[in-house]
């Protein structure tokens, strides 16, 4: 392996660590872009790579500090050998220190490598001095937002709750049924019409709002809104309901909580077949354990439960958040899933009536 | 492969001498830039999507005429539209004109034709056989890629982001090893030639979201700058005259129109940012539309832009230069 391939293969390993998603087939395409001469010089490579593994200017911009750091550890180590033979593959050429022409200014590293290795050289792929580069390496990380699911896929998981049902008009053109008629009668007479089908799904969200779910208004807000317009379900059948900290009473039509309705007029609108999806961060948001909102959510689950057994709850906060608070608790009397893409799909999966297949146990 | 025999994309405007006849027949007035250049070159090496993203008007439609242009390759255009599935891409099977043509023979009391496979021309025939499944079915563009045997073709795919949700990931299904499909109807597979498998391009303009992940891994991808670089846009506007044959506008127009137009396009507030067509279009009119060409010093005195209307394309836009006065 010569030190291009080495560059590619310890850059790959650090952009995966640092959530690229990327697979062993772009990897493969990195050696064989290399290979076919598109990484001659550094400049070169870092191109090639950037055009390869990066898929957004967010990601372009993540690649470069990475990129920096590869190439301080790399380095110090052209002392020792020529960097990058030029042309193709070639083995190793001998040692001639004058050839070392760094092709651009290396940053200064902060903890050079010892010239003197120890002799195991193959096994110094991956040196162990990563500890304090480590560190530098998330540092990008830190400034991302926090966004556990897109608007997309949220979009995507919509288009699972489905109940399917052909009772639209009768104005769907069959060409295959069509021709396998006339095909059978010898003459045509009529052309064979289908039922239009609709999506029969209902969905009844109710949303958590205010306090601690404030910083999480935009996912709820993205949530109520693909679930109505993108259209994979009637934008009649869904309706949302918004509350705070426990449905008790009466629920609201909007956000700021000024247009009431009664719990009981909302509950009355469900039948065994309305998916309820609850999305509410349970207490888990501040982390307290709180009775009362755990009886009153208990309660309120169990009112539900005698209208629809349809019921899931999406909880804004990573489930490792949850234990020693009242979410715990209510997990336990609940499908609770957290916000996201997995966690959506799973909700999803219960409110369209197919078994559970995550159970919560707070032993996690 | 060496360097030497691939094919090589140099943005320099120049034709093989024996192009495919379904090349497109003129030249582009497109400045590739070098790192553009080189995206272009890898993506043909590596034979992977090249997705181009960018602002409406930066000429990610035009590379593919480019290209296609200069390597003398044939181009088949997909226009996505919302509607628009995977398959409409790779052929399309007329079974109600089949059914026609066999009421038809009928009717003539001609007596059925023998369902030969034996005539399996590829170009729709003048003399349908409806015995014959094949002749019925008509390939998309990336059907007629698949199906080339002496070079490969430049498929362009726009504005890939209007489409359906599945959409991308049902194309990558085709877009990737074994880059075959089959015609349900003839139960025939099409398999692309490993050696000339299509040039894909797309664009997308970000009109919503993101394209799912599996999708963009396996895309090269590249983001289009708008030609900020006052040098590159002159070179641009020679280019674009030089092709049509026209003489260009005198050089101190163009350099004045060139100064205002980027210094407009940064300091303004744009929800609608001018693309490069419409500077060209607006240096056009400048130039030719009233008998004397616009002076260049009455240019950089005017508050207000001359021709407006091809440069404002939004009520907002229109009204904020308004009020600037």
């Amino acid at each position: 392996m010569n030190d291009r391939d080495e560059l590619v293969q310890r850059l790959f390993l650090r952009l995966n660590q640092s959530q690229f998603q990327l697979g062993l087939g772009e990897y493969l395409a990195a050696l064989s872009a290399v290979e076919g001469g598109f990484g001659q010089s550094l400049e070169e490579l870092e191109d090639t790579l950037k055009l390869l593994w990066c898929h957004s200017l967010a990601e372009q911009s993540q690649f470069e500090p990475l990129w920096q750091l590869e190439i301080a550890q790399i380095s110090p180590r052209q002392r020792r050998k020529p960097p990058f033979p030029g042309g193709r593959k070639s083995g190793r050429l001998p040692p001639s220190p004058s050839s070392a022409a760094t092709p651009r200014p290396s940053p200064p590293t902060p903890h050079p490598l010892p010239l003197n290795s120890p002799p195991k050289a193959e096994t110094g792929v991956l040196p162990v001095q990563a500890p304090s580069r480590l560190t530098m390496a998330e540092e990008p990380l830190s400034l991302q937002a926090y966004y556990p699911i897109s608007r997309r896929s949220m979009v995507y998981n919509w288009r699972y709750l489905r109940r399917p049902v052909a009772d639209g008009p009768q104005d769907v053109l069959d060409v295959a049924a069509t021709i396998q008629q006339v095909s059978r009668q010898g003459f045509y007479l009529t052309p064979v019409y289908r039922r239009r089908s609709r999506n029969q799904a209902r969905l009844l969200l109710l949303v958590d709002q205010n306090g601690s779910m404030t910083p999480f208004h935009h996912f709820t807000r993205a949530l109520v809104e693909t679930a109505r317009d993108t259209g994979a379900l009637e934008p009649d059948n869904v309706s949302a309901f918004y509350f705070q900290n426990v449905p008790m009473g009466s629920l609201y039509r909007d956000t700021h909580l000024t247009k009431p309705v009664g719990l009981r007029a909302v509950l009355n609108s469900c039948d065994g077949g309305t998916s309820v999806l609850i999305v509410s961060d349970a207490g888990a948001g501040r982390g307290y354990r709180t009775k009362d909102r755990i009886r009153g959510s208990i309660r309120f689950l169990t009112q539900l439960r005698r209208y629809t057994t349809l019921i899931a709850w999406l909880n804004p906060m990573p489930q490792h958040r949850w234990v020693g608070s009242s979410a715990d608790v209510i997990a336990n009397a609940v499908p609770m899933f957290q916000m996201d893409n997995e966690g959506l799909g799973n909700a999803i999966d219960v409110i369209r009536g197919q078994p559970l297949t995550y159970p919560y146990s707070s032993s996690l | 492969m060496t360097p030497a025999e691939r094919l090589t994309f140099y943005g320099d405007g120049r034709q093989p001498p024996s192009p495919h006849a379904d090349a497109p027949p003129t030249p582009e007035a497109y400045l590739v830039s070098e790192p553009l250049r080189k995206a272009v070159n890898l993506a043909i090496y590596l034979r992977r999507p090249l997705l181009l993203e960018g602002d409406a008007g930066c000429g990610k439609t035009r590379l593919a005429y480019s290209v296609a242009y200069e390597l003398g390759l044939p181009l088949y255009r997909w226009d996505v539209r919302s509607s628009t599935k995977a398959q409409d891409g790779l052929y399309e099977y007329d079974a109600i004109l089949r059914l026609h043509d066999v009421e038809v023979q009928k009717g003539l009391g001609l007596p059925p034709a023998p369902s030969t496979e034996a005539d399996s021309d590829d170009s729709s025939p003048d003399h349908r056989n409806p015995g014959n499944p094949k002749h019925y079915r008509r390939f998309g563009p990336l059907g007629r890629a698949f199906r080339l045997r002496t070079c490969p073709a430049v498929v362009l795919i726009d504005e890939i982001d209007k489409a359906d949700l599945d959409f991308p990931n049902d194309l990558l299904t085709v877009l990737d090893d074994p880059w075959a499909f089959t015609i349900r109807e003839t139960g025939e597979t099409v398999t692309a030639d490993p050696h000339q498998r299509p040039i894909v391009i797309i664009t997308s303009n970000k009109e919503k979201g993101n394209l799912p992940a599996p999708f963009l891994r396996r895309c090269l991808y590249r983001y289009l700058d708008f030609p900020n670089d006052p040098e590159q846009l002159k070179a641009i506007v020679d280019r674009h005259y030089a092709l049509r044959q026209e003489p260009p506008p005198a050089a101190p127009l163009t350099t004045a129109a060139v100064e205002i137009f980027l210094s407009d396009r940064q300091e303004r507030s744009w929800f609608k940012p001018p693309g490069t067509s419409e500077f060209l279009d607006w240096l056009r009119a400048l130039h030719s539309f009233a008998p004397e060409p616009y002076s260049p010093t009455q240019l950089r005195k005017d508050t207000v832009l001359p021709y407006p209307e091809l440069l404002f394309k939004r009520q907002d836009d229109w009204r904020n230069a308004a009020k600037a006065l």
